[in-house]
């Protein structure tokens, strides 16, 4: 029995292949204890984990892609598909440490360590990520959107998951990181479809009131980018050191802003011109009144003290 | 009509279109291997009040920005062709009426066309036949901004109305006005989406398909309701830009990302 044992091993010995990867290489040598089968096969799961998962990911962000950006606006849409690429790609790391053997809950008690030591280091990345959802919901603005934050105006260019980009009318581009916007006052010029032009006007005292308004708002009615509706604002605000001081303010559609802010400009000036009505600059009056003035005394001369002897 | 080909006025001088108030001209120059085609509309109420209309128009230099220019190689012929501005038109009623819960009324009203000149099917130019004024239509933070028209509403059988469908540079639109709301609702203004339209003609005559404006507790709406009668003769001159259709699911989106705020 004992020898047909021994003869059965010997043969099972013969069969295996010695050494790692059917033998090729040296079973006692470094390469041949780490190419095994085993090590093989665990390395073909990994690539097919990531392959097949990378795949997976790509037409799920592709579709989520088209869905979003045809009925979202630009920015949810970006930000949607970079959470997902976000998420797929986490997705795939596991899969593929699974597919390895890596025992992954010592590895995620690493990574909770190293997420605080990360969170500490990206604490603004975090936050500019963070407050770049807050953004989203609240829609303030969206790409082509002509926006004032702190002084400082542009169109919006691009919006992504850290910073918004502006271009600036005289073509610089501003990084405005979505943490300052959060804490900013964000003025959206552009997102009514009509805005008012504000006129403030000083005209002399001298001037017929009913006459200006009447001139300002024919005007108006003539001007072609004046909207007809809503109608224009005529007030008389006070009277001032220099003058009588009125807002005029008409409406105009958001894309006619410049050149109907020239057209009516150009309008009240040439008007007028014509009409007789003259704007009022800094005056001061100086009234000159007649009186009889008394004469002054003589002056006295001071008597000199003798001199002493 | 005027809704038609036309010869290229080669050494001809500027060929003048009038088509209501409003004239077209129509000019030539010579451009290297073909030829720019030059046009420009001049409207009544620029000219001087009581002025009568001058036999000779005074026209600026082809060189003058006022002139639209397109070259259009050797083509013999360019089209005119009726159209809806690009924007919808808000026309406002001369007098405003209320109409009851429940009533439904059928009239008239009346609105500028815009006209397109067209060569070899391309446009080269689009042109309002009225000053093109702008209006907002709704309130300054959701309105639309629309082009800018007045009209009556008017019963078929008045003479106005005849009178109206003279005027080559109008497209009648048959309305019908339902009011299903439970309170009276005081119509001032009418929002149309020409982007739907077609325009139908004959002879002078331009007409549209029946429209139908929907008043309820939520607001009004415009509707198509087919292409109601035709003027006989009456051939389609000008299909929609935008099926209905295409408008309703638009529309759709835009009411769902007002509800949800997606």
């Amino acid at each position: 029995m004992d020898e047909a044992n021994a003869i059965a091993e010997a043969a099972a010995e013969g069969a295996a292949p010695k050494g790692g990867l059917l033998g090729l290489l040296p079973e006692d040598g470094i390469l041949g204890r780490l190419f095994t089968m085993d090590a093989a096969l665990t390395a073909i799961r990994v690539v097919l984990a990531i392959v097949l998962g990378a795949v997976a990911v790509g037409v799920i962000v592709t579709l989520i892609r088209r869905v979003t950006v045809k009925r979202m606006d630009a920015r949810t849409s970006g930000l949607i598909v970079k959470v997902a690429q976000y998420l797929g790609l986490a997705l795939i790391a596991v899969n593929a440490l699974d597919a390895a053997k890596v025992n992954l809950s010592g590895l995620l008690g690493a990574a909770g360590i190293a997420g605080i030591a990360l969170g500490f280091a990206a604490q603004t990345t975090v936050s500019n990520f963070i407050s770049g959802f807050f953004l989203v919901s609240e829609k303030t603005f969206s790409i082509g959107d002509v926006i004032t934050i702190e002084g400082s105006t542009g169109v919006v260019y691009s919006v992504d998951a850290l910073s918004i980009k502006l271009r600036s009318f005289d073509n610089q581009l501003m990084r405005i990181p979505n943490e300052a916007l959060i804490k900013a006052k964000v003025t959206n010029i552009t997102r009514f479809p009509a805005r008012r032009l504000n006129i403030n006007l000083l005209v002399t005292y001298d001037t017929d009131m009913d006459r200006l308004r009447t001139a300002l708002l024919d005007l108006a009615a003539a001007n072609q980018f004046v909207l007809r509706k809503p109608e224009p604002l005529y007030m008389i605000q006070r009277f001032g050191d220099n003058g009588v001081e009125l807002l005029f303010g008409v409406w105009l559609a958001k894309d006619d802003w410049v050149s109907g802010n020239n057209s009516v400009l150009a309008d009240i000036k040439r008007r007028f011109e014509a009409e007789g009505i003259e704007f009022a600059f800094p005056t001061r009056t100086v009234y000159a009144k007649a009186q009889a003035v008394e004469p002054l005394p003589p002056p006295r001369s001071r008597k000199k003290p003798a001199a002493k002897a | 009509m005027i809704w038609r080909s036309w010869p290229v006025p080669r050494n001809e001088g500027t060929a003048v279109h009038r088509i209501g108030d409003a004239t077209m001209c129509v000019s030539i120059e010579q451009a290297g291997d073909g030829d720019v085609l030059a046009a420009l509309v001049r409207y009544a109420e620029d000219e001087a009040p009581g002025a009568r209309r001058a036999p000779q128009l005074a026209l600026p230099p082809l060189d003058d920005p006022a002139w639209s220019r397109y070259y259009m190689g050797k083509a013999d012929h360019y089209e005119l062709e009726p159209g809806y501005p690009d924007i919808p038109v808000c026309v406002r009623l001369h007098e405003p009426f209320r109409i009851p819960p429940g009533a439904d009324l059928r009239g008239w009203i009346f609105s500028h066309l815009e006209a397109k000149l067209k060569v070899s099917q391309a446009i080269a130019g689009t042109f309002p036949l009225k000053k093109p004024f702008k209006t907002l239509y709704g309130s300054p933070d959701a309105g639309v901004i629309c082009r800018y028209d007045e009209a009556d509403f008017l019963a078929s059988d008045e003479p106005a109305t005849a009178a109206l469908h003279e005027d080559p540079s109008l497209v009648a639109h048959p309305v019908r006005l339902r009011n299903s709301s439970s309170e009276p609702v005081l119509v001032e203004e009418l929002c149309i989406y020409g982007e739907q339209l077609s325009v139908f003609g004959v002879d002078r005559r331009m007409q549209s398909e029946r429209l139908i404006f929907a008043f309820n507790s939520s607001g009004v709406r415009m509707s198509l309701e087919g292409q109601g009668a035709l003027p006989p003769g009456a051939k389609l001159l000008s299909r929609p830009t935008v099926s209905g259709e295409e408008r309703f699911i638009e529309r759709s989106f835009e009411l769902f990302k007002a509800i949800t705020r997606i």
